[in-house]
């Protein structure tokens, strides 16, 4: 399968890769990893003759503390975020959803951006970002500008992001590194798997009570959503068995699932309700 | 586009259209046809090649993303007197078929044992999850790996 | 753990019975079971004097792969080489009105073009001569080819083939195999889209249903499946100063193959070099003829070696894949589970063309009743036309479709009537000396001591 012949730029900043897109307009897209879009460009041969390769860019790399949280920056493949000891460390639950994405080699070239520019549902890196309440850094025009994560994703395909805008980091905020938190991710196969369901949870116990729980689930509606009536539930509860299983039906109640060729509605509602349920505990649990 | 990079230690280069893979890059302009053109979407890992210690699926990067690279391919495992333990497990505990897997899995092994001289059976399959074979039903692949593992640690 | 929705699918709210294991079951990883083998045989003298059996060998090739070297057809290059693409139709059924490649030709870096027109004899097949090496009248199923291109370059031969402009005129598209036995759209006309036939008989078989304590009729499908194989099909053809044009392909009968080129392109078999080299999987799916044709006459057009290799995509639409099949079967048991009479009726989903049916239904038709003693036995199997990938031969060539039908319908025979799976299978297996269906008398029968040994390996207790 062959691409048609393109251009390829390798900007040195986030303004040049900004100013480039700005003026090829729809002729060019943003390469991260490639594992996305090299595909689409071999099934769909010319649908753009600039390749605008952003992985180079210094603003775009990095994962490092920050007075304010865990700066990850766009450009940062899978692998180096699962073998970052402060990772480990701070964020384990993101280590844990990079490690389902593909296989050894898709994530030695895919990017923790990418996968939230693509903006899939079943996007991996998503549900558990969501629960650790992250801001994404979007570079346009006029500089830089901060946006909550669940307010990144609009639709299938869809971010809030302008054609030539770029994203340039992930921050973690302080207060939820460090935080319980627990994703699962149902495929139909343990590796280069499409989620069926991805669920991430994240919780506190404070004086016996849950405090600031977050529950986001991933493949059963248009995008990756939280589950704000479960969180409101759970908030100032105690971590009874009978409140995890309300809130896991309230997840229930929220996803939007479909019925395709891989599974169907029901199961995936099972799904939903059993992994809510099991994030939950293990995060009481592992306290 | 001139692309340069070196490959198994040697500095090589050509001049290339960007939208050209690595992959072609390999096999189609330095002669190096050992990395395989299997599905040509990152799904069934024939292509895997090692980019600056990592491996990669090379139909999926483009050659200029490459450019300044340390690469190493099937064609730099063996030395002139003797197999990469690899090789020369895989050989004897009979883990190739017709062969065409082959490659990708040898290459996604080495990366593995690089960096892990004693894995796991778990941590030998979640390291083979990108390459697939029709042949074998990779169990003697999973042996010959834990071999070579094995002879490697002794060495 | 496993639970059954009590509503329909698209239900949004479901009710699980036993929640409260599946929330909590633990998350356990199973132990991997030891495997026995090799399956231990009785130690015959003859067994002992062969230095072979029992000996660990290496493959001869082994080195070479482990190395990277060993040579695939995608693999060789030859000086002076371009490649072709053969542009292949989205429709499923539709008569072909027109076919201009000028466009194609015009472009630079293309060298030739080829239409089924330019095909000397534009038919072969293993079974018989129907399937077109391009399509030049009707089109038979998606994928089915059209037209080629022989360029510089991989990517000018994609590109020109969108500019190959073809016509079509639709006709009715026929999915259904049973719909096909109808014979109201018909796929190669005038002929009968039912295309080959078996029927066998024993016994019989309705004096033995009559005599029987219970009748079980049940109906069982399987699905299409792919090879596969990790390499692509390829092929590469090329001509000497005498006339001669030698195919490297990835091409398994090589010798039926040069049967298949001296047909296609009226040239005599002495004039005709096939070379099959290391093959990345087979399994059925690369014993006949695909590009070979277009790709000997492109390389006579333009003087130059001619490569082409499928794609992925090309894989699964455009080569061989095995038969669906339609299994009705009606078997009669004593009490104690004997079978005393069985009837099968089989439909083969046939594809587009020919291709290995003939063997497939066959197979099929006379290992259908399964390794048990059955005196009163009558299958009728057909093959139909449909404007589907064509299915041709994959690894059993029937066997494992009909096997998962004999095998289904014992475990419900054994279970209706509270009867061990395991003991019911050793009441009806072959033995030294059984009738095979085709009453050939068999031997060397280890029906009953694989089952025996497996059984033991997994720890199976009869009842």
């Amino acid at each position: 399968m062959h691409m048609t012949p393109m251009t390829y730029e390798q900007p040195k900043s986030a303004s040049e890769a900004v100013a480039l897109m700005q003026e090829c307009g729809n002729r060019a897209k943003v390469l991260g990893g490639g594992t996305d879009l090299i595909v689409d460009l071999k099934h769909k041969p010319g649908i753009v003759s600039v390749l605008v390769d952003i992985t180079k860019i210094p603003e775009l790399q990095g994962i490092e503390e920050t007075s304010e949280g865990l700066r990850i920056g766009s450009a940062v493949t899978y692998t180096s975020i699962m073998k970052s000891p402060v990772c480990q460390k701070l964020i384990p639950v993101v280590c844990e959803a990079s490690h389902t994405v593909g296989a050894v080699q898709t994530r030695s070239l895919g990017t923790i951006g990418g996968n939230l520019v693509t903006c899939v549902p079943s996007a991996d890196s998503a549900p558990s970002l969501m629960v650790l309440e992250s801001v994404v850094t979007v570079a346009g025009n006029d500089g830089e500008r901060t946006i909550p994560i669940e307010d990144f994703f609009v639709g299938p395909r869809k971010t809030c992001l302008e054609p030539h805008e770029i994203l340039v980091s992930i921050l973690i905020p302080k207060k939820n590194l460090g935080k319980p938190s627990f994703f699962l991710k149902a495929g139909l196969r343990k590796g280069q798997a499409l989620a069926l369901v991805n669920v991430a949870s994240s919780l506190n116990i404070v004086d016996g009570k849950v405090s600031a729980p977050r529950i986001a689930l991933g493949a059963v509606a248009p995008t990756p959503i939280r589950v704000p009536e479960a969180e409101s539930f759970l908030e100032g509860k105690e971590a009874s068995d009978e409140n995890l299983k309300k809130a896991s039906e309230m997840a229930v109640a929220a996803a939007k699932p479909i019925t395709d060729f891989r599974a169907s509605l029901a199961y995936r509602n099972q799904l939903v309700k059993v992994m809510t349920y099991r994030t939950l505990k293990s995060c009481v649990d592992n306290q | 586009m001139l692309v340069e990079l070196k490959v198994n230690g040697e500095k090589r280069s050509a001049d290339v259209p960007p939208e050209t893979t690595l992959l072609k890059f390999l096999r189609e302009h330095l002669d190096l046809t050992g990395a395989k053109l299997g599905c040509d979407v990152g799904d069934c890992g024939t292509c895997t090649v090692i980019v600056d210690g990592i491996s990669v699926n090379s139909c999926l990067m483009l050659a200029a993303k490459a450019n300044g690279s340390e690469v190493t391919t099937i064609e730099g495992l063996a030395n002139t007197s003797e197999l990469h333990p690899l090789q020369k497990s895989f050989e004897e505990l009979g883990a190739l078929q017709c062969g065409f897997c082959g490659t990708g899995m040898l290459m996604s092994a080495k990366q593995l044992l690089d960096e892990n001289p004693d894995p796991t059976d778990f941590e030998i399959r979640d390291a083979l999850a990108g390459n697939l074979c029709r042949c074998t039903g990779y169990t003697k692949i999973i042996e010959a790996i834990k071999d070579a593992a094995k002879n490697m640690r002794a060495a | 753990m496993a639970t059954k929705p009590t509503q329909d699918l698209d239900q949004k709210t479901i009710v699980i019975e036993d929640t409260e294991s599946a929330l909590n079951a633990p998350v356990r990883v199973k132990e991997a079971h030891p495997i026995i083998y090799p399956l231990s045989l009785p130690e015959t003298e003859e067994r002992k004097a062969t230095p072979a059996v029992g000996q660990s060998a290496s493959r001869p090739d082994a080195r070479l792969h482990g190395l990277g070297q060993t040579k695939y057809i995608d693999d060789i290059k030859f000086p002076n080489m371009i490649y072709a693409k053969v542009l292949r139709s989205e429709k499923a059924h539709a008569k072909i009105i027109s076919v201009d490649t000028s466009e194609a030709e015009a472009m630079p870096g293309v060298y030739a073009t080829l239409t089924g027109k330019e095909i000397p004899t534009n038919t072969f097949g293993p079974t018989f001569q129907d399937q077109p090496v391009l399509s030049d009248t009707v089109v038979r199923h998606r994928g089915d080819g059209v037209a080629a291109v022989a360029a510089v370059s991989e990517q000018v031969a994609q590109e020109a083939l969108k500019k190959i402009k073809v016509v079509y005129e639709d006709l009715p598209v026929l999915l259904d195999p049973e719909e096909a036995l109808k014979d109201e759209v018909l796929i190669h006309p005038p002929k009968s889209n039912i295309y080959t036939s078996k029927v066998i008989k024993k016994g019989d078989v309705e004096k033995g249903l009559a005599e029987s304590d219970h009748i079980f009729t049940n109906r069982y499908k399987t699905q299409f499946q792919e090879h596969v194989p990790i390499e692509p099909h390829a092929s590469i053809a090329l001509w000497d100063g005498n006339g001669r044009v030698t195919l490297w392909s990835s091409l398994g009968r090589i010798t039926l193959g040069r049967e298949d080129m001296s047909r296609t392109l009226n040239l005599p078999q002495s004039k005709i070099r096939m070379i099959g080299t290391i093959v990345g999987g087979n399994f059925g799916g690369k014993n006949e003829i695909t590009n070979e044709p277009i790709l000997a006459l492109l390389s006579k057009k333009t003087g130059r070696p001619v490569k082409c290799t499928y794609t992925r995509e090309d894989e699964f639409v455009s080569s061989t894949i095995r038969h669906p099949f339609i299994m009705d079967f009606t078997t009669g048991v004593n009490k104690e589970g004997k079978i005393l009479a069985r009837k099968i009726k089989m439909i083969l989903d046939g594809g587009a063309y020919c291709s290995w049916t003939g063997t497939t239904i066959g197979k099929g038709s006379i290992l259908a009743a399964g390794p048990y003693n059955i005196d009163n036995l009558q299958v009728e199997s057909y093959a139909v036309y449909t404007n589907k990938t064509t299915t041709g031969a994959m690894r059993g060539f029937g066997a494992p479709q009909v096997c998962f039908a004999y095998e289904s319908q014992m475990d419900e025979i054994a279970k209706t009537l509270g009867i061990d799976p395991l003991e019911i299978r050793l009441r009806n297996a072959f033995r030294e000396g059984s009738l095979s269906p085709t009453s050939q008398t068999l031997h060397s029968v280890v029906v009953e001591e694989s089952l025996l040994q497996a059984a033991e390996a997994f720890g199976w207790n009869r009842s």
